[in-house]
């Protein structure tokens, strides 16, 4: 199996007022393609740290990351948004959306970054709302639909593109169990049929149960890594 | 009152960028008003007394229709005794009588038909400013000599200098044939074309002998000693006249100069409108955003318990904060301008030639004043709170709850 | 410039996002963009009028003669080429119209008063096309021909003189010997003119009748030529220049009466500061408009960023809002402007200040003119300097980082 995500002994410390937060501290993981993991850690554990350095949002002050095969950390801003553009879907805990295009739109947003022509855009964005469960919502705005179906929404921009990797940020903090429930369902789903990588950081126990792989973090270090069986 | 006043002045605050921005636009607009209305103003006043030194002053005494008609029997009966009872009367020099014919004036090469003014010596030269403005030779003092001054085109046009003679020909007041034989003893520059290129002084008496005028003039011109003093001399005037005479003010006698103003008042006000209008917008988007985005801040406060009422007024209050910021520094800095500009002079390309059809040197120094100063900026501040209604208004309508739920 | 479809239409939703804002900043657009193009098309319409007006007394596009007569404008100092010399360099030279004539100033006598004036002696077909007087609308009759016995003076000339058509008068001037030469006339026609001086001050003969009574022969004291533009004189200048030698003077009118060429050059100044005065006013709204507007969407930004977007894929985005905002507006005012000045063409009546526009040298009807020129380069202003007011606002657009922005509260 090939390694998807690969950090080594990375580092990040941020300044708040007057105290120095180390938010990642010599910390270093794999992760191969095709796993589910979850990143567990109390608020300012440094999952989101470590997530937008897998992502290439946020480069550590040092170590290294690789993503898909690419050392990251010593790319460019424009290489690094290339890198994001092909290989990896994000899935924010809010404000995922643009809230002025409608689903379809928002989904086929991505594409329309990378140059993908309007028919096979159209084609693949109906099929992905379709297959996240949301027919017959393509033209609603964000602000006309509920908080799970907006999530749902940001999923399936996340992964029509087909990235190797997903990354999701606490992507049930603002929903109901229910539809906490429908997601993760969802998550795993995409999981085994596309062979996509989900690394999602959370601290909702909820969701820790559809994970594959347990992950917690301690102000920066990770203390456990688990292997589980799926609930 | 203070809690509110430092709330008032943190919310300008909050976003400054945004809050300096709108002030911009008004020390923009202020400042170019200061400017512009001081030296418009400046301007009309040089254009008004430059105009009416010249030969025309504040007021004349005439017969009535003569403005209108200018005909040679309309006259002014005893010409010099009333110029000499206004004297007295007004307690002023600044008064003189004057005769006036059109005439054809012939030198040795040329002739030319002019008009010919007849003219008292002794009071000519404080009612206008042609007598100080000979160039060459000198003005007369007799009041019965045989001498003339003309200006320096008719001059050229006569081919004549200081020293030459004219041969002056028309018609007496009696429809007689005029005729006489003057030598030129001065030639000025007026520098306004219509004066110098038509226009001959001559001393009263003599010009009273050559056209039989038996003691009669035309007008008698008066200057006040300022133009704000004229209204009050006038009503002397007319308090002191004889029947069957009138007294013009000088916009009768110069109506395109008033009309003039007039016209280039109305364009520029105009223009100013404009640009108060777009402050107003300007202000008008500002506070409508500033409101709009203290939606849930405003909910969370009435659910508290202020009123809505108070809220419109705070967001007045900080209108009216921002609005006098605009004001002050745009004024003064409209006043600096000005005032750099009273020393130095202002002259644009072109002004001169356009200048000189209307009195006006070809470099103007605007004066500050504190009501021109004032007044621009004054109506954009009014505009500016006036733009500030709507959204303030907009508060009373707001409900806390839903306030709150905005985001 | 693939992006183009998808930020156009982030850039014009987000416009729309915000409808009153939107609403306000365009509303002000047009204000402006109306009052750039109507004070505009009065001022035109006005100078126009007063250099039409002005060419038509000077008058001619360009003008030819004697070296001295503009020092020296006398009889004696007379153009030293015949009719028909003239007629055989000229006529077929292409000119829009030409003429030659004789000026000399004149006294005027009636029965009661005397005026001086400046004595025309004209070819009337020739001139028709080009006189400040319109021949049809004149009480009598204007001259028939170049032998007309008439003499044609203005309504308020004859109000002076007490005179009406009929009647005769006597005009007396001098010969190149200075003798007095004067011939009483019959006045056939009355002429009214847009300019009150120009009644008082113009009279009209036949050529002939004026070349007999001053004893001239066949020579003129001026020749006139008018091209088809009086922006541009020069092929005009030309074509004159090439059928003379130093024996005359030509002249472009800019060089007679430099008033009213200074006045074209000022007002053309004027227009533009004009127009870059009325943007700077809206700039201030234009670009607090903007960083409001990318204020409000810093986490979408941050969100667009995150994706994948580029930088500069933000800026043209933020650009394009702002060109659009300005497009509509330019729009909006473009059409009111061109709807409250097309009514008004046929003429403001502002006889209320008539003295006072004649001293500016203008009529007391105003004509406001539209000219494309005018619309397209107050657009082209706005355009411009718009997309440059919106460069800072939108290049700071550009350079958030998306995790920050996405994490701001």
């Amino acid at each position: 199996m090939m390694t998807a995500v690969r950090c080594v002994d990375i580092c990040k410390t941020y300044r708040q007022g007057d105290q120095d937060i180390k938010a990642l501290d010599h910390l270093s993981i794999d992760i191969e393609k095709g796993e589910f993991v979850c990143l567990m850690s109390p608020s300012g554990g440094g999952k989101t740290t470590l997530l937008n350095a897998i992502g290439g949002l946020d480069i550590p002050d040092s170590g290294e990351v690789w993503v898909a095969g690419q050392r990251i950390d010593e790319m460019s801003k424009g290489q690094l948004a290339d890198l994001r553009l092909a290989n990896v879907g994000f899935v924010f805990q809010a404000y995922n959306l643009i809230p002025v295009l409608t689903a379809r739109e928002n989904v086929e947003f991505v594409m329309q970054v990378q140059g993908v022509p309007a028919n096979e855009r159209s084609e693949k964005s109906l099929a992905i709302l379709e297959e996240v469960g949301l027919k017959g919502l393509e033209d609603r705005r964000p602000a006309e639909m509920s908080g799970g179906q907006q999530q749902r929404v940001a999923v399936a921009r996340a992964i029509v593109s087909r990235p190797e990797l997903v990354l999701a940020d606490e992507p049930t903090a603002n929903l109901d169990s229910k539809t906490s429930g429908e997601l993760m369902e969802l998550f795993t789903e995409l999981n085994e049929h596309h062979d996509t990588t989900f690394v999602i950081a959370t601290h909702d126990q909820r969701v820790q149960r559809y994970a594959k792989r347990l992950v917690r973090m301690r102000d920066g270090r990770i203390v456990d890594d688990v292997e589980q069986h799926a609930a | 009152m203070n809690i509110v006043l430092r709330l008032a002045w943190r919310n300008l605050w909050r976003h400054a960028r945004r809050t300096w921005l709108t002030i911009g636009a008004m020390v923009f607009s202020n400042t170019l008003l200061v400017f512009m209305i001081s030296f418009q103003f400046s301007m009309y006043g040089l254009m008004i007394d430059n105009t009416l030194q010249v030969f025309s002053g504040h007021m004349q005494v005439q017969a009535p229709g003569y403005k209108d008609d200018q005909k040679m029997r309309q006259v002014v009966p005893d010409v010099q005794s009333l110029a000499n009872q206004l004297r007295g009367e007004l307690g002023i020099e600044t008064v003189a009588a004057r005769g006036w014919s059109f005439g054809l004036a012939s030198s040795e090469e040329r002739s030319y038909g002019i008009g010919i003014y007849g003219v008292e010596p002794a009071f000519e030269v404080n009612v206008s400013n042609i007598p100080g403005l000979i160039k060459d030779g000198q003005y007369f003092e007799s009041t019965d000599a045989l001498e003339i001054v003309i200006g320096t085109m008719l001059a050229r046009n006569l081919r004549v200098g200081v020293g030459d003679e004219l041969t002056l020909l028309g018609s007496g007041l009696d429809g007689s044939f005029a005729a006489a034989v003057v030598t030129i003893v001065g030639i000025f520059d007026s520098g306004v074309k219509e004066i110098d290129r038509n226009i001959a002084e001559m001393p009263l008496g003599a010009f009273q002998e050559v056209f039989y005028m038996n003691g009669a003039g035309h007008q008698v011109v008066i200057l006040a000693p300022t133009l704000d003093d004229a209204p009050a001399v006038h009503q002397q005037v007319a308090a002191a006249l004889p029947e069957g005479l009138v007294v013009h003010d000088w916009d009768a006698l110069q109506p395109g100069l008033k009309q003039a103003i007039q016209a280039d008042i109305s364009s520029a006000f105009f223009m100013y409108g404009i640009l108060v209008i777009l402050v107003a917008f300007s202000v008008l988007n500002t506070q409508l955003m500033s409101v709009l985005e203290r939606t849930h801040e405003f909910g969370v406060v009435m659910a508290l318990g202020m009123k809505p009422g108070r809220l419109g007024r705070l967001v007045m209050l900080e209108t009216t904060m921002m609005g006098l910021i605009g004001f002050i520094l745009g004024a003064a800095a409209g006043a600096l301008l000005t005032y750099w500009f009273s020393v130095n002079g202002l002259s644009y390309p072109g002004m001169e030639e356009m200048a000189a059809n209307f009195n006006l040197p070809g470099r103007v120094y605007p004066q500050v004043s504190w009501l021109r100063t004032a007044f621009g900026p004054a109506v954009v501040f009014l505009f500016t709170l006036l733009a500030a209604v709507y959204p303030a208004w907009r508060l009373r309508r707001l409900h806390p709850v839903e306030a709150m739920r905005t985001l | 410039m693939r992006m183009l479809p998808v930020l156009s239409r982030l850039a014009w939703r987000y416009l729309w996002r915000n409808h009153r804002r939107t609403l306000v900043m365009l509303s002000a657009i047009s204000i402006g963009a109306w009052a750039m193009i109507f004070m505009t098309a009065l001022t035109r319409g006005m100078v126009d009028q007063m250099v039409s007006d002005g060419i038509s007394v000077l008058p001619g596009h360009v003008q030819l003669h004697n070296p001295d007569y503009l020092d020296d404008p006398s009889i004696t100092n007379r153009v030293n080429l015949t009719d028909a010399e003239l007629e055989s360099r000229f006529a077929d030279a292409g000119f829009a119209a030409w003429a030659s004539r004789v000026r000399v100033p004149a006294v005027i006598t009636s029965e009661r008063e005397s005026r001086g004036v400046t004595l025309l002696g004209i070819d009337p077909v020739a001139e028709r096309d080009f006189s400040f007087v319109d021949y049809a609308e004149v009480e009598g009759r204007f001259l028939e021909s170049a032998a007309d016995n008439g003499v044609v003076i203005g309504a308020k000339l004859a109000d002076t003189l007490e005179t009406e058509v009929g009647k005769r008068i006597v005009l007396m001037s001098q010969d190149p010997d200075n003798e007095i030469a004067d011939r009483g006339f019959r006045v056939v026609g009355l002429f009214h003119a847009d300019m009150e001086t120009y009644e008082e001050t113009y009279a009209f003969i036949g050529k002939e009748a004026a070349q007999k009574m001053l004893r001239i022969g066949n020579t003129t004291t001026e020749v006139v030529f008018f091209g088809d533009d009086y922006r541009n004189v020069e092929p005009t200048y030309e074509k004159v220049i090439a059928e003379v030698d130093d024996s005359v003077r030509v002249s472009r009118w800019t060089e007679v009466d430099t008033y009213l060429g200074t006045m074209l050059g000022v007002m053309d100044g004027f227009v533009l500061i004009w127009f870059v005065v009325i943007f700077l006013a809206l700039s201030f709204g234009l670009v607090n408009t903007l960083v409001m507007a990318v204020f409000e969407r810093v986490r979408e930004i941050g969100l667009m960023l995150a994706l994948g977007m580029k930088p500069a894929s933000i800026l043209g985005q933020i650009i394009l809002e702002s060109m659009m905002l300005l497009s509509v507006g330019l729009l909006i005012g473009d059409t009111l402007a061109w709807l409250t000045v097309k009514p008004l063409e046929s003429g403001i009546d502002i006889s209320v200040v008539a003295e006072g526009m004649e001293m500016f040298g203008a009529s007391s009807m105003l004509y406001p003119k539209l000219y494309m020129g005018d619309v397209v380069l107050s657009n082209v202003v706005v355009l411009v300097l718009g997309f440059l007011a919106s460069l800072s606002p939108a290049w700071r657009a550009s350079r958030y980082e998306p995790v920050e922005a996405i994490t701001k509260v």
